[in-house]
């Protein structure tokens, strides 16, 4: 009985959590252009690493 | 590198932009031979080449051939107002003309990103928009506008067009609302569905219980906040005394969602899902409509851009200053460089120019501009320096009372209310009174409220607006897609309805049922040369003009070297090939050049112009050589077009802004009787106008931006693939590939899907009017009632379908 319950209880979690990333999508931009983003994985990028995080300098981990 | 300007046999394409060109300059890049149509061109791809970026050339796809604008000048001014600063970073959004494929958003980003000092670079291929983040120590914005154009991408300042920004903001709403309402209604329905199963074999009560509370959970925020448009528009209307399809929404989905709070609390069915699912659907059918006029909205940006925003103001002096048009008051002069774009509206104090004003009145070829003329803001000088007096301010100009009209017009084409919502007026009412007077019966009678409120409900339930809200935008939605396949593309639910009642086609000449390139008809050779062709063909390669290039493109197969070639605007050009002079021109350009014409000859000119054709006279060494006349055809597919329609009993007309013996002899062609030539764009409106206030129903077919006050005006205005962004913009269809018969068939197809709407209509109609009576006598019970509207939907959704293979 409590598995029922508990099992209807993940469903509903996974199901409300799916909603967040959606909303977070939609409000991060995701879905404003929906053209460019299959053509950017053909693109063959030799230096990723500038065009990844091109604003910040590359911090150090702390060890 | 080395370019040299050879013969070819054959037109070669373009290795840059595709475009082919029969005078390639041909170069030699690291051993391999390339070929280009122009400098412009040349220079792209050796900055290209230079910046190890070839990838690009091996990357793009669905390019559109045309040369890049490298020649245009850039006014970095213009641009420091969109600049926002944020510490030491500056960011700007520009707009960016000439993306033509996705590779040319690879080759931006990678281009900037090689610059020293550039952050980021992003650029969105669905709205041609960049953001770029730089350091504004190490690169100036200057250089980073003057790096896009080195490229080929023409760089403009991003201010925000307000009307784009909030189709974009409803459009995002949108997609919250349902996407919550998505993501909650499959939840819902697996609850929804056990609830069913138990009710057919039998549950357990508290697992009942426990998915009835879970379910309301689940419906409440489909209702209030998904919902939330619907029930504030029906709020609004009620406040009015009006109903709206938005109240038999709001009253189907509260009146399902209260009864089954209820029913929780009575122990009965709950029918949550009815609630969630009527606001699901209808969301759907929103946010797939908001989504054509977002792209609607960027077209006005692009007529917009027509308009320059710099003016070169003389002073009294005679010193020239770069200044905002705005700040040019009426009378000032102002000075119009040649391949610019012209300002404001004004008359021509000193120069000559040829001016092309396409856009503005759709004469395809470029008008003479002498002192004494107007010219206009917006269209364009092609050759020649011109000083003119400005005769109105900025805000006054023709292009500009042209998007007032536009938008004037669209404003006031408010949605026309549908036949569900027109048909909602009285049936919302009458099932309110219904419900009520079906509460008050059992009451009286039965004498106890919980069965004359569950009656009440009863009613309000099967009388939801499921069927019937299904009925139009499904119906739509389906025919829509179907002749999208075919290339047409209908920009709102509402059109295929007006296309069914329309009664007169009114045409557009240029560029719609002709082809807008003249070719050549008539060719009289007096041999004095056996290279007659040859000859006309070299000396009218260099020339702007559209007769010109028409003769140059008839002659494929060689080109002679021409020395000392002059043109002289708007009359003819001349040059010297082998050692000869060669001159081509009208007759009157001969005639100034002193040119021997027998009056034998100037009859055939003057019987060749009557038929409405442009004659080219071409002399070798002062003595006339021969005549060349040419045509704007038909297109070869307006006489199907025609026949289709005049099959179809619709009254045609032709108006056009061409002169007369041009429009008499296509309008002749076509068996139209009813032309009216010489029309500016806003007298094409008013023709449309007087049709309207005859009771005429009126189509506008037309290709320019000069027909975009029409097309808004018509009822229905369709356009042509190859249209100017603004005609796009104010026509409610589009035909994108270019196919006038495709008319013929969104005539067809529009009159199939309204009337597959009237019998969705008649359907769920005739089904409310059996299954109300059964309701008020307390007959149905609500499951029952439930199967029954989803059967009611079912029947609506499979007629619609039958749209698919129109």
């Amino acid at each position: 009985m409590h598995t029922t319950f508990f099992l209807i209880g993940i469903g509903l979690f996974v199901g409300v959590a799916a909603w967040f990333l959606f909303i977070w999508a939609v409000k991060s931009g995701q879905f404003d252009d929906p053209e460019a983003p299959k053509y950017r994985m053909l693109d063959d990028d030799d230096e990723p690493a500038k065009a990844a995080t091109p604003a910040k300098p590359s911090k150090k981990k702390s060890p | 590198m080395s370019g040299s300007k050879e013969s070819s046999p054959e037109k070669l394409r373009c290795d840059h932009c595709f475009q082919e060109s029969s005078t390639p300059i041909i170069v030699d890049i690291n051993g391999e031979k390339r070929v280009f149509c122009c400098k412009g061109c040349l220079g792209v791809y050796e900055l290209i080449h230079s910046n190890s970026l070839e990838a690009f050339y091996n990357q793009r796809c669905e390019w559109q051939p045309g040369p890049p604008a490298t020649s245009v000048k850039l006014e970095a001014a213009a641009f420091s107002d969109t600049v926002t600063t944020t510490g030491k970073e500056e960011r700007i959004e520009l707009l960016l003309s000439g993306i033509r494929c996705a590779s040319c958003v690879w080759l931006i980003e990678k281009f900037l990103m090689k610059l020293d000092g550039i952050r980021s670079a992003r650029v969105n291929y669905a709205t041609h928009k960049a953001t770029i983040t730089w350091s504004g120590d190490t690169i100036s914005l200057d250089a980073i506008l003057n790096a896009l154009r080195s490229i080929g991408y023409l760089p403009h300042p991003c201010r925000g067009n307000s009307q784009s920004d909030v189709a974009a903001k409803e459009k995002e709403d949108l997609l919250l609302r349902f996407g919550t309402a998505g993501f909650f209604s499959m939840q819902l329905m697996l609850f929804i569905a056990a609830l069913y199963a138990g009710f057919f074999e039998g549950m357990e009560e508290r697992y009942r219980l426990a998915f009835q509370l879970i379910s309301w959970a689940l419906a409440t925020p489909v209702l209030f906040y998904s919902g939330y448009p619907f029930l504030a528009s029906a709020f609004r209307s009620l406040r009015r005394w009006t109903f709206t399809m938005d109240v038999l929404i709001a009253l189907g989905s509260l009146s399902a969602y209260l009864y089954s709070i209820a029913m929780i609390i009575q122990g009965g069915e709950v029918f949550f899902d009815t609630s969630a699912m009527i606001i699901t659907f209808i969301l759907l059918g929103r946010f797939l409509e908001a989504g054509s006029r977002l792209k609607a909205g960027n077209a006005i940006a692009e007529l917009a851009e027509l308009q320059p925003h710099e003016a070169l103001r003389v002073a009294e002096n005679g010193e020239t200053s770069m200044v905002p048009v705005a700040a040019v008051q009426q009378g000032e002069m102002i000075e119009i460089i040649p391949g610019d774009r012209i300002p404001l509206d004004g008359m021509v104090l000193d120069g000559e120019a040829e001016v092309n004003e396409a856009m503005l009145t759709g004469e395809s070829n470029p008008v003479l501009k002498t002192p004494g003329s107007e010219v206009f803001a917006g269209s364009f000088s092609m050759n020649g320096r011109l000083r003119i007096r400005v005769t109105d301010n900025a805000g006054n100009t023709l292009l500009a009372r042209i998007i007032h009209t536009v938008e004037d017009a669209q404003a006031r084409k408010a949605p026309i209310q549908g036949i569900a919502d027109k048909s909602a007026g009285y049936f919302v009412p009458a099932i309110i009174i219904l419900a009520i007077a079906t509460f008050l019966y059992w009451k009286l009678t039965a004498g106890s409220t919980v069965v004359a409120l569950m009656n009440a409900v009863s009613v309000l339930v099967i009388a939801c607006p499921c069927a019937l809200g299904l009925a139009t935008p499904l119906a739509i939605l389906i025919g829509t897609t179907a002749v999208g396949k075919r290339g047409i593309l209908v920009k709102g639910g509402d059109i295929f309805e007006t296309i069914s009642k329309t009664t007169t086609v009114v045409l557009d000449k240029t560029g719609t049922i002709t082809t807008g390139k003249p070719s050549i008809t008539d060719l009289h050779d007096y041999g004095l040369t056996s290279t007659f062709m040859q000859h006309v063909a070299s000396l009218e390669a260099a020339s702007e003009h559209p007769a010109g290039r028409a003769i140059a493109a008839s002659w494929q197969s060689g080109e002679l070297r021409v020395t000392q070639f002059k043109a002289t605007p708007g009359r003819g050009v001349s040059g010297v090939m082998e050692g000869t002079l060669w001159r081509a021109g009208s007759k009157a350009f001969m005639e100034e050049e002193g040119i021997q014409i027998e009056s034998e000859q100037s009859a055939y000119t003057t019987t060749l112009e009557a038929e409405g054709k442009t004659v080219v006279m071409v002399a070798c060494d002062n003595k006339l050589a021969g005549v060349i006349a040419m045509i704007d055809e038909l297109r070869p597919d307006a006489l199907p077009l025609i026949a289709g329609l005049r099959k179809k009993g619709f009254a045609l007309k032709i108006l056009t802004g061409d002169n007369r013996g041009v429009a008499s002899y296509i309008a002749a062609k076509c068996g139209i009787t009813d032309v009216q030539a010489g029309l500016g764009p806003l007298e094409k409106a008013a023709v449309i106008r007087s049709l309207k206030a005859k009771g005429e129903r009126v189509m506008m077919v037309g290709d320019g931006i000069n027909d975009a006050p029409a097309l808004t005006e018509a009822d229905i205005g369709v356009t042509l693939g190859h249209a100017s962004g603004i005609a796009l913009e104010s026509a409610s269809v589009a035909i994108l590939n270019d196919d006038l018969t495709l008319i013929n068939t969104l005539m067809e197809s529009s009159s199939r899907c309204f009337s597959i709407i009237r019998q969705n209509l008649v359907w769920a109609f005739s089904y409310n009017l059996i299954a109300l009576p059964l309701a008020v006598s307390g007959l149905l019970h609500p499951i029952i009632s439930a199967l029954l509207m989803a059967t009611s939907s079912l029947v609506v959704v499979g007629n619609s379908l039958r749209l698919k293979n129109i």
